[in-house]
């Protein structure tokens, strides 16, 4: 049943397109009473086949400004006009006002870019009121595709496989503390053969999630490590268990070995909440959900995006345990 | 828990301390090994900044107090083993030999201090922040030395796994201690050392109420 739900995983978290989404926008400082061009580059979108594309300014208190005229220069590039911005834009402070650039037509829907337009105020003696218009005007279309994300882009496909990896690992381990703690109180030997393969299959994807880790920093960061303190803490815990292992490959006395590796198998499970969940949101971090970043709350990962998250998470771990099962079977076996 | 634990410890303690002055050749030759590598280090190193110096001496802390620590629980034989634990609870064993390497580890310390005073100046701005950090950092390293070295004492290689189980586990108390003896040099320009003494001390009473808990679990024979 795992392959089959690896199987889901990896065909809906490829073939499922992004929704479209707005990369560029060429010109953001706008002024009150002047009109306003700006040129946009999309992603993912077929312009040139959509017939009504509008633009708008998408103000706070949800109040847009339609555009003047769109010209379309090819599917992923189109130029705005907007006409003399008037009154009723009510720039508050001297930065000027954050406006959200977005774009709809009847094909795709909407797509917005937030932030990308900057408002400043102007002094001028008449300004014809400005004409808004509500949410309500705005095309929607129900698709299946991901959100758009900036400098992401297609790489948020990952979260499938690094945080979900991550995730299933962290199962994996509450688990074997349980086997351990199972082994402490009754000193059967089975329960010890089962943490050490629940171990062995959590270090096995702690393994993986680093290396899944980086290649996406790599595309997305520059390199392949940085000098953060999550990623340095994930490390020293991966640390902590390979320990585990060598601390149980060097002591030969088999119910010694238990005794001692379920102990260290605790604590080292202690030292992990501490290094990965407790010290990385106290500082600064470039990692999403520490220091400061929004982890994946709704705006990045709405539910197209969990309909394979959830699922991907069981898959790992029922991996995960069926790789345990096999090796503990191969030890019990082996020891008859 | 048994009643009468501060007294068991306390005797233990001074038992161990007789030992030492019968024959401290142990303590002293890590004394030695700990002057030696700092005569080494700093003379290869003659001008140190502020954190090349502070690094080098939490490495020669470290390795110094791996070397004291590690080798408390296995001068004793199995049978002198056997007798100990029908005479003491393993908590209180543990917590003075714990207790008594926390002393050795902080007169170790000094010695170093000193030392790196003598080789290239003070530059503490703050020294009560360091005092106070060192203090810390040296009841962490401490507890989580003799809790492997109880380990290991089990296993057939103990000395090469003490460091080996060990290393991990103290890095975030290393990296702790980096930073604020850091900012008690002044190197920071805003220092907020309080959160980080606050974590260091959370971390010290978690690795000590862990160790009461698996003491006792660890002790067998």
């Amino acid at each position: 049943m795992a392959i089959l739900l690896m199987l889901y995983v990896l065909v809906a978290g490829f073939l499922i397109p992004l929704k479209p989404g707005i990369i560029e926008v060429f010109n953001s400082d706008a002024r009150v009473a002047e009109p306003f061009t700006t040129e946009v580059r999309t992603y993912n979108t077929r312009l040139g086949q959509a017939d009504d594309i509008r633009a708008w300014l998408w103000l706070p208190g949800d109040r847009l400004i339609m555009s003047k005229s769109v010209s379309v220069i090819n599917d992923t590039y189109l130029k705005a006009e907007f006409d003399t911005l008037g009154n009723g834009i009510d720039v508050q402070s001297r930065n000027g006002l954050m406006a959200s650039l977005m774009i709809d037509n009847s094909l795709e829907g909407h797509y917005f870019f937030r932030n990308a337009i900057n408002i400043k105020s102007a002094e001028m003696a008449y300004m014809r009121p400005q004409v808004f218009y509500g949410l309500d005007e705005i095309k929607t279309r129900k698709q299946l595709a991901f959100p758009f994300q900036h400098i992401l882009y297609e790489t948020s496909r990952n979260t499938y496989f690094h945080v979900a990896i991550w995730m299933a690992m962290f199962a994996l381990l509450i688990l074997s503390c349980y086997y351990s703690i199972r082994y402490l109180i009754s000193k059967k030997f089975e329960f010890d053969i089962k943490a050490s393969s629940v171990t062995t299959a959590a270090i096995v994807f702690g393994i993986a999630g680093l290396l899944t880790g980086s290649m996406w920093a790599k595309y997305t960061w520059g390199a392949f490590w940085t000098n953060d303190i999550k990623l340095n803490m994930t490390a020293i815990a991966l640390l902590v268990y390979l320990a585990y292992w060598i601390l149980r490959s060097s002591v030969s006395d088999p119910d010694t070995r238990a005794r001692l590796s379920s102990v260290f198998n605790l604590f080292a499970f202690a030292m992990l909440m501490v290094l990965v969940m407790v010290i990385p949101r106290l500082t600064d971090s470039l990692h999403p959900g520490n220091g400061g970043n929004p982890a994946f709350s709704s705006y990045d990962m709405d539910n197209t995006m969990r309909m394979v998250f959830y699922p991907a998470i069981v898959a790992y771990f029922l991996i995960g345990l069926w790789m345990a099962q096999l090796r503990s079977r191969l030890e019990l076996i082996s020891r008859d | 828990m048994n009643p009468g634990m501060i007294k068991n410890i306390y005797y233990i303690i001074s038992k161990e301390l007789l030992i030492e002055r019968r024959d401290a050749s142990v303590f002293l030759s890590s004394l030695l090994y700990l002057i030696a590598i700092s005569f080494v280090v700093f003379k290869i190193f003659s001008s140190l900044e502020g954190p090349v110096k502070m690094g080098l001496f939490w490495v020669i802390f470290l390795f110094t107090c791996i070397k004291i620590v590690g080798g408390v629980f296995s001068y004793q034989s199995r049978k002198r083993k056997l007798n100990i634990y029908q005479l003491y609870d393993p908590v209180d064993l543990f917590l003075a030999k714990f207790a008594f390497s926390y002393l050795k580890l902080i007169i170790a310390g000094l010695v170093l201090i000193l030392l790196q005073m003598l080789f290239s100046g003070s530059a503490l701005v703050n020294a009560f922040l360091f005092g106070k950090t060192f203090l810390l950092c040296a009841l962490g390293l401490s507890l989580i030395l003799s809790l492997v070295s109880a380990i290991a004492s089990y296993s057939d290689r103990q000395t090469g796994l003490v460091a080996i189980l060990s290393l991990p586990l103290v890095i975030p108390i290393l990296l702790l201690g980096m930073r604020l003896s850091l900012i008690s040099e002044g190197f920071f320009q805003d220092p907020d050392s309080s959160q980080y003494l606050l974590i260091l001390s959370g971390i010290d009473l978690l690795l000590l109420s862990l160790s009461i808990i698996f003491i006792p679990l660890i002790w067998k024979s």
